[in-house]
C-alpha cells in the first residue's frame, strides 16, 4: 500500500479510494476502520446502519461487486477496487427501484431500520435470478433480521417486484395515491 | 359499522415509506451537528460489588478525551420510571447492582477514543455476594439488593376479588400448575443513542424513544430543571417495543458531558450494551390454580406469581400489576385472587416489553387450561368457547368491556385453521394448539401523577390549502401511527391524505402526547386527532357556507371537495375554502384533546389494567416435531384479531405479524442467558435468536368486523395483543403434537426433546 | 465496538507475504475474509500487533482440477464461491451444500474457506465435510511448502500446526473411490445459526456392502472427531439399518461434548447418534449431497 501517512503519534491512516454507488472518492483511514464506519462516518451515507456490529443483522448490507456483505466485517481499506453500491445507490435518478417501491406498497416497511440492508439482500437477488421461489425469497434475506415485521410483507413484496406487479393483490391500494 | 370512509379502511402507503426505502430517513445515530463528540458510559463488571475507589487520570489524559464523569459530577437525585420507586442513579456511588450498572461515563473525539478512555478508568471494586436467582432471592440471609428493600421485595400484590376458596370448594375439579417464564429482550435493530446540547442554559436531547414527554419531564425533574427549558425530539426511531420507554442513562450522562464540554454530545449503545441495560421482560415463576364445573365452566382462578425484578424497578411496579391484571379478561370468572412478590435480584432491570406484563401469565393460563381440559375430556377449542368473554361486562377487577367479539374470534380461528379436521385426522408428531389473548387499548393513568390530558393535537392547513400538517407529540416506532394519523387527520377533515404531512413527536413544536406504549396511540392520539380535524371541518364548512350562500348544515366535505348536500350544482374545493379562510380570518386550524374517563375501582393497584377498550384475539398454530431431536418446524399461524375498526388494513396485519413474530420468538427460541457470575453470554445475535425469515411460517391473519363505540371511528388497539395468545399457543400445539407438557419457556429443542425421553422412560417403566 | 491498532499489511506476492509473517514481530495475524479475524478483534479475544492482508494474492481465489491432486481449492475461495463452483457441485456437491448453509449470504460472500480451517474452531462448518472426504491443506513457508492431511491439521480449540511464516494456500480433495457423502447440521434456528453438532459422512458402498466410512463429528470435541469407531464398524457391513444404527450409537460414544448455552453434552451425544445415522443414509442412499 503505497499511501500511507503516518501521523505524531505514530499511527497509520491510509490513502484509499472507494468507488461507492459510482462515484470515486479518495478518503483517510485507519487500518482497523471498518466499511461500515468509513461509509457513514466520512461518505455521509448513513443509509447503511449499524446493527450489532458482529455480522449477525445485516444492517449494515452493502453490495460489494454486485453480493450482499455485511459492511461491518470488511475493512475499508480492504475495499479499494471494489464496486460498492449502498442503498442510496439503489434507486436512479430520484426513480425508486421496483424492489424499494414494492416495499413502499406492501408496507413492508415498519421501523425501517432494516430496510436498506433488506433492499440490498433482495436487489442481489433478483439481479441474479429475477424470478425466484418463495423460499429462495427467505434464504435471500435469512441474513437480514427484522424485529417489526415478521418478514410477511417483506416477502410477499420482493416476489411483487420479481413479478413486476408492485401493488398488492388484496385491493387496499386501489385508493392509494401516494408515494411515488 | 361497515361504513365505507374515503381515507381510513384503506392501505395508504407509509407516509414515511420513501425514506425509509431509499436510505434518507434519519435516526438518531445517523445525525452529526457541528463540533459533536462522542460519549460512552463505563459499566461494572461484577453483578454486585462495592466501589472503593474510581482513578479516571489516566483516561483522562488520553489524547482525544475531552471529558470523564463521575457519580461526583452529576445530580444525586434518585430517578426511575415507576414515581413509587425511584431507586435508580446516573451513576453508582457507592455500589453497582448488576453487570452493565452505570459507574462512569467519557467524552470524547470520537467512538473508538471513547472505548479506549474507558479501560483507562480505574474503579476499585469490593465483589460482593450476588443475588441471582429470583426463587431464593427473599430467603432469609440472602444479600440484599438495596439496603431499604428487605427481603430485596420490590413490589408486593395480594389482590382477591369475589370468594376464591369458596369457588375452589364447589368446584367440580381443581386444579394447580406451575410455569416458569423467561427473561427476553426487546432488541429493537436499532440501538439506543441520544444527543444532547445545550444552547443559554436550554437543553435539548434528541433520542431515540418512545416517549418525549415521559423523557423531558424525567430528564428535567433530575436536573431541577423547568419543563419548558427542555426540549426532547425523535427522528426516525428504530423499533421499541417497550425498550425505550425510559431514560436509558444515554440521555443523563449525555446532558452532562455536553454541559461540561459545551458541545453537542452523542452517546449510544452497543448491542452487547443494550443487553446490559435491557430492561426486558421479566423472568417469572407462575403457579395458577383453577376450579371449574363439569362442563370446564371456570368458577374461580388463584394466581401466585414472583418476578425477577433485576436490580431496579423500571415499569416493574405496572408489569408486576399487569401479570395478574389482565388474566380475567378473555374467560368470565368472578373470583380471582392474585399474589405477587416482584424481587429485585443482581441481573439487569426489567421493565415493559410487547404485551408488557400480560404473555407469559396468558402462557401459563393457557397452558393450564388445556390440561384442565384433557383432565375434563374437552376440547380446548370448546372449553375456550364456553369460558369466553362477552361484550359489554364487566371483569371480577373492575374493568369494563365494551365492545368483545371473543367467541368469534375462536370459531373463525378454528374455521379458517381447519381445527376440527385436524383434531380428527391427526398426523404423527403434529399437534395443533389454540391460546386467546387481550391487551389495553392505551392505559387509563399516566406513568406519572398528573391531570395533563394523555393526547393532544393540532392541524394547521396551508394557506392555499394545498397541504396540512399534523403536530402530534405521538411517536411512530415503525408500527405506523404517523400514517394512520394523518389518515384520521384527513378523514375528520374531509381532505386528502395525500396532502398531509406530520411533524411528530418534538416537546417544543408539538403537543403534549404521552408517545408510544400500552398500544395507546391509534385510539388516544387518534381521538385527538379527530377532534382536531373535525375543527378544521367546522371552520371550512363555515367559510363554504360564506362563498356558496348555503346554510354550513347542508354542507360536508369529503376528499378534498365539498358538496351540498341537497343540491348536485354547488361545490368548491377545499383547497378554494381554506385560501379564502386565510385571506379572511388568518390561519386555518384545529385543536384536538383527549382525556380517558375515569377507569377502574378503588382496591390497590386498581389502575394498572385500566383502559377504555380491550382488544381481544385468538390464535391457533400448528407444528411438527422431530421426535429425535425435539425441533420444532411451524407449519402455520392462524390470527383472529378483534380490534374494532380498521384504520390501516395492511398496517394492522403487519402489528399482528410482527406481535406474534416476538411471540413466537419467546416461546421457543429467545432467551437471555447469564453465567453464574450474573453476566449476560449470549449478548449478541447470533446466541440470542430472534428468527429469521426462513423460520417464519405462514400467517393468516384476520379480523372480525367490530366497532368500540367509545374509539375514534371505533377503533381499537392491536400492536400488542397479538404477542399475548403465542407462546400459550406454543405449548398448547406441542403437547398435542407430542403429548408432552414443557412448563418452562423457552420451549427449546431440548427440553422438548427431554420430555419425551422422559416420558418414553415412564413408559417403559410401567411396562416392565 | 472497535478493533484494536495493528499494522495493516498488503503483501503483494505470496513469498513476500511468508517472509513477512517470518520477519514480523509479535502477535501476527493473516487476513482472508475476515468474517472470523473482525469478529473476534471486535470482541476482544484477538489483538494483533500486526495484521497481514492476503487480498493481493488472486491466484488463491481459484478452484481447479489437478491430475494426481484432485480437485484444488484455492484459500481465498469464500464460501459463496464453492457453493457455486460447477466442479465441486459436479464431483462432491456435498461441499457445496455445506458452504451454503452453514451462514447467510453476506457471511459466506465474506468468508474463506482458508479461514474457516485456519479459525480452528470445532464448530466450523467447513472441516467435517473435508476431512470426510480426505483433504489435505498445503502450507507455504518462507523454506519451502508442505502437504499434511486436514485431519492432523486441526490439534485443538484455535489451534493449528500452521508455523509463523506459514500460509495456508491450497486444499485439495484426492479422487476416491468414495459413492456419497454429506454433511447435516443441527442448529437451533433454520439460518445463521452455530452447530450444535453437525456430522459429515463419506462412505464407498460396493455391491451393497460398505467397504469404507468416514464419519467426522463437529462441535462435541476440541477438534473435528473422527468416530473411529463408528467408521470401523461399519467397514464390510452389508448396508442394513442395524449396521448404521450401531454405528451411530458407536458415534455417540466416540463423541466427547461439553454443555454449553446451546445444549448439554446429554443432548448432543444423542444428536451425533441422530445426524449419524441420517448422515449414513442420506450419504448410502443419495450419493454426494
Amino acid at each position: 500500500m503505497s499511501n500511507v501517512i503516518t501521523d505524531k503519534d505514530g499511527v497509520k491512516r491510509y490513502l484509499i479510494t472507494l468507488n461507492v454507488n459510482g462515484d470515486e472518492h479518495t478518503i483517510l483511514v485507519k487500518g482497523n476502520t471498518t466499511l461500515t464506519n468509513a461509509l457513514r462516518d466520512q461518505l455521509d451515507l448513513t443509509g447503511t446502519k449499524r446493527g450489532c456490529e458482529l455480522g449477525d443483522c445485516g444492517s449494515c448490507t452493502v453490495l460489494f461487486d454486485g453480493r450482499p456483505i455485511n459492511s461491518c466485517m470488511k475493512l475499508a481499506v480492504e475495499a479499494e477496487g471494489h464496486e460498492i453500491i449502498t442503498i442510496e445507490g439503489v434507486a436512479a435518478n430520484g426513480e425508486l427501484d421496483a424492489i424499494q417501491q414494492s416495499m413502499i406498497n406492501h408496507a413492508a416497511v415498519q421501523c425501517g431500520y432494516c430496510t436498506p440492508g433488506m433492499v440490498l439482500s433482495a436487489k442481489a437477488l433478483l439481479t441474479r435470478n429475477p424470478h425466484p421461489t418463495e423460499p429462495e425469497v427467505r434464504e435471500a434475506i435469512a441474513g437480514n433480521l427484522c424485529r417489526c415485521t415478521g418478514y410477511v410483507h417483506i416477502v410477499e413484496a420482493v416476489l411483487a417486484a420479481s413479478r413486476g406487479v408492485l401493488a398488492p393483490d388484496d385491493g387496499a391500494h386501489a385508493t392509494a395515491g401516494g408515494a411515488k | 359499522m361497515s361504513k365505507n370512509y374515503n381515507v381510513i379502511g384503506h392501505s395508504k402507503p407509509k407516509i414515511d415509506g420513501p425514506e425509509k426505502v431509499s436510505g434518507a430517513a434519519k435516526y438518531t445515530g445517523d445525525l452529526k451537528f457541528p463540533n459533536m463528540l462522542h460519549g460512552k458510559i463505563l459499566t461494572s463488571p461484577h453483578a454486585h460489588a462495592r466501589i472503593l475507589s474510581i482513578d479516571t487520570s489516566e483516561a483522562e489524559k488520553l489524547p482525544g478525551v475531552k471529558a470523564v464523569i463521575t457519580h461526583k459530577d452529576v445530580p444525586t437525585l434518585k430517578y426511575g420510571l415507576s414515581p413509587a420507586r425511584w431507586d435508580e442513579n446516573i451513576f453508582c456511588s457507592e455500589k453497582t447492582r448488576f453487570v452493565g450498572d452505570k459507574v462512569a461515563a467519557v467524552a470524547c473525539l470520537d467512538e473508538e477514543t471513547c472505548y479506549k478512555a474507558l479501560k483507562l478508568i480505574k474503579v476499585e471494586y469490593e465483589v460482593l455476594p450476588a443475588v441471582l436467582d429470583f426463587l431464593t432471592a427473599m430467603d432469609e440471609g440472602q444479600p440484599l439488593v438495596h439496603e431499604e428493600y428487605a427481603r430485596n421485595i420490590n413490589t408486593e400484590i395480594h389482590q382477591e376479588f369475589g370468594d376464591v376458596a369458596k369457588a375452589f370448594a364447589e368446584a367440580h375439579h381443581v386444579r394447580t400448575d406451575t410455569f416458569i417464564g423467561q427473561r427476553t429482550y426487546q432488541c429493537p435493530i436499532e440501538p439506543h443513542s441520544a444527543i444532547s446540547m445545550w444552547d443559554a442554559g436550554k437543553l435539548t436531547i434528541y433520542s431515540s424513544t418512545q416517549s418525549p414527554h415521559y423523557f423531558q419531564h424525567y430528564i428535567a425533574r433530575e436536573f431541577g430543571m423547568d419543563i419548558g427549558d427542555v426540549r426532547v425530539l425523535k427522528t426516525f426511531v428504530g423499533g421499541g417495543f417497550g425498550g425505550k420507554l425510559e431514560p436509558t442513562g444515554l440521555e443523563f450522562a449525555g446532558a452532562v458531558l455536553a454541559k461540561i464540554t459545551s458541545r453537542p454530545v452523542r452517546m449510544f449503545y452497543d448491542r452487547a450494551e443494550m443487553f446490559a441495560h435491557n430492561r426486558g421482560r421479566h423472568a417469572q415463576q407462575m403457579e395458577i390454580t383453577t376450579g371449574v364445573d363439569k362442563d370446564g365452566k371456570i368458577l374461580g382462578a388463584y394466581a401466585n406469581f414472583k418476578m425477577d425484578g433485576g436490580a431496579y424497578t423500571s415499569l416493574g411496579i405496572a408489569s408486576a400489576y399487569y401479570a395478574g391484571a389482565l388474566l380475567p379478561m378473555t374467560y368470565e370468572f368472578d373470583n380471582f385472587k392474585f399474589d405477587m412478590y416482584r424481587v429485585y435480584t443482581n441481573l439487569p432491570a426489567c421493565g415493559a416489553q410487547r404485551g408488557h406484563g400480560a404473555p407469559q401469565p396468558k402462557y401459563a393460563f393457557e397452558s393450564h387450561l388445556d390440561n384442565v381440559a384433557k383432565d375434563l375430556g374437552i376440547d380446548p377449542m370448546d372449553i375456550r368457547i364456553r369460558n369466553a368473554r362477552r361484550p359489554d361486562t364487566v371483569t371480577p377487577n373492575d374493568f369494563k368491556i365494551n365492545s368483545c367479539h371473543m367467541k368469534e374470534c375462536l370459531e373463525r380461528a378454528r374455521e379458517i385453521s381447519g381445527w376440527d379436521e385436524k383434531k380428527k385426522n391427526k398426523v404423527p408428531g403434529r399437534g395443533i394448539g389454540v391460546s386467546t389473548g387481550s391487551f389495553v387499548t392505551g392505559a387509563g393513568y399516566p406513568i406519572y401523577r398528573t391531570d395533563l390530558p394523555h393526547a393532544s393535537a393540532f392541524i394547521r392547513v396551508n394557506e392555499d390549502g394545498t397541504a396540512a400538517t399534523l403536530y402530534t407529540g405521538s411517536v411512530d416506532i415503525g408500527q405506523g401511527s404517523d400514517t394512520v394519523l394523518c389518515q384520521m387527520a384527513a378523514e375528520a377533515m374531509g381532505y386528502r391524505y395525500e396532502q398531509m404531512k406530520i411533524v411528530a413527536a418534538d416537546t417544543e413544536t408539538t403537543p403534549l402526547d404521552f408517545g408510544a406504549y400500552a398500544s395507546r396511540q391509534t385510539y388516544m392520539s387518534g381521538t385527538a386527532v379527530k377532534l382536531a380535524g373535525e375543527e378544521v371541518k367546522k371552520q371550512i364548512l363555515e367559510m363554504a357556507s360564506f362563498m356558496l350562500s348555503l346554510p354550513p348544515e347542508d354542507l360536508d366535505c369529503e376528499d378534498g371537495i365539498i358538496f351540498s348536500k341537497s343540491r348536485d350544482d354547488k361545490s368548491i374545493t377545499f383547497q378554494e375554502a381554506a385560501r379564502k379562510h386565510f385571506v379572511l380570518r388568518g390561519p386555518l386550524m384545529g385543536k384536538g384533546v383527549y382525556t380517558p374517563p375515569k377507569l377502574g375501582g378503588t382496591f390497590k393497584g386498581a389502575a394498572v389494567g385500566t383502559s377504555p377498550a380491550y382488544s381481544f384475539g385468538a390464535q391457533i398454530g400448528e407444528v411438527e416435531i422431530d421426535a429425535e431431536t425435539g425441533e420444532i418446524s411451524v407449519l402455520g399461524i392462524w390470527d383472529v384479531h378483534d380490534c374494532g375498526k380498521v384504520i390501516n388494513p395492511r398496517l394492522l396485519h403487519g402489528q399482528v405479524h410482527g406481535a406474534l413474530f416476538m411471540g413466537m420468538g419467546e416461546s421457543v427460541w429467545e432467551e437471555v442467558l447469564f453465567d453464574d457470575k450474573g453476566k449476560i453470554i449470549n449478548a449478541e445475535l447470533a446466541n440470542y435468536k430472534m428468527l429469521t425469515a426462513m423460520d417464519m411460517p405462514p400467517i393468516e391473519s384476520e379480523v372480525i368486523d367490530s366497532y368500540e363505540p367509545t374509539g375514534p371511528w371505533g377503533a381499537k388497539e392491536v400492536g400488542e395483543g397479538s404477542t399475548n395468545p403465542t407462546l400459550g399457543m406454543f405449548s398448547n400445539a406441542i403437547f398435542d403434537a407430542m403429548g408432552v407438557r414443557v412448563n418452562s419457556l423457552p420451549l427449546t429443542y431440548e427440553k422438548v426433546w427431554r420430555a419425551l425421553k422422559e416420558k418414553r422412560e415412564q413408559e417403559a417403566a410401567e411396562k416392565a | 465496538m472497535y478493533m484494536p491498532d495493528y499494522e495493516y499489511h498488503t503483501p503483494g506476492t505470496l513469498a513476500e507475504a511468508c517472509t513477512l509473517l517470518g520477519e514480523l514481530g509479535g502477535k501476527v495475524t493473516v487476513l482472508a475474509g475476515g468474517s472470523d479475524v473482525l469478529h473476534k478483534m471486535k470482541i476482544g479475544n484477538l489483538v494483533p500487533d500486526h495484521l497481514v492482508s492476503l487480498k493481493n494474492l488472486k491466484e488463491l481465489r481459484e478452484i481447479r482440477y489437478e491430475q494426481g491432486r484432485g480437485v484444488v481449492i484455492g484459500a481465498l475461495v469464500t464460501h459463496d464461491g464453492i457453493y457455486r463452483s460447477q466442479l465441486l457441485q459436479k464431483h462432491f456437491l456435498s461441499l457445496p451444500m455445506a458452504a451454503h448453509t452453514m451462514a447467510n449470504t453476506q457471511v459466506t460472500n465474506i468468508g474463506t474457506i482458508g479461514g474457516n480451517i485456519v479459525n480452528g474452531s470445532p464448530l466450523a462448518d467447513l472441516p467435517p465435510i473435508l476431512i470426510a472426504l480426505g483433504a489435505s491443506v498445503k502450507l507455504v513457508g518462507r523454506s519451502g511448502e508442505r502437504v499434511l492431511p486436514l485431519e492432523e491439521f486441526i490439534v485443538g480449540p484455535g489451534k493449528t500446526v500452521i508455523a509463523q511464516d506459514e500460509i495456508l494456500t491450497e486444499i485439495s480433495i484426492p479422487d476416491q473411490p468414495t459413492t456419497g457423502s454429506t454433511y447435516k447440521k443441527f442448529g437451533l434456528r433454520k439460518s445463521g445459526a452455530l452447530a450444535v453438532v453437525s456430522v459429515a459422512a463419506a462412505v464407498t458402498v460396493e455391491g451393497g456392502a460398505i467397504t469404507d466410512a468416514r464419519i467426522v463429528l463437529g462441535a462435541v470435541a476440541p477438534v473435528p472427531l473422527r468416530a473411529k469407531s463408528a467408521e470401523a464398524s461399519l467397514k464390510g457391513k452389508k448396508v442394513s439399518d442395524e449396521a448404521i444404527e450401531e454405528a451411530a450409537a458407536a458415534a455417540a460414544a466416540d463423541s466427547r461434548p461439553i454443555s454449553d448455552l446451546r445444549g448439554s453434552d446429554e443432548y448432543r451425544r444423542e444428536l451425533v447418534r441422530v445426524f449419524t445415522k441420517r448422515a449414513l443414509r442420506k450419504a448410502i442412499d443419495e450419493g454426494h449431497v
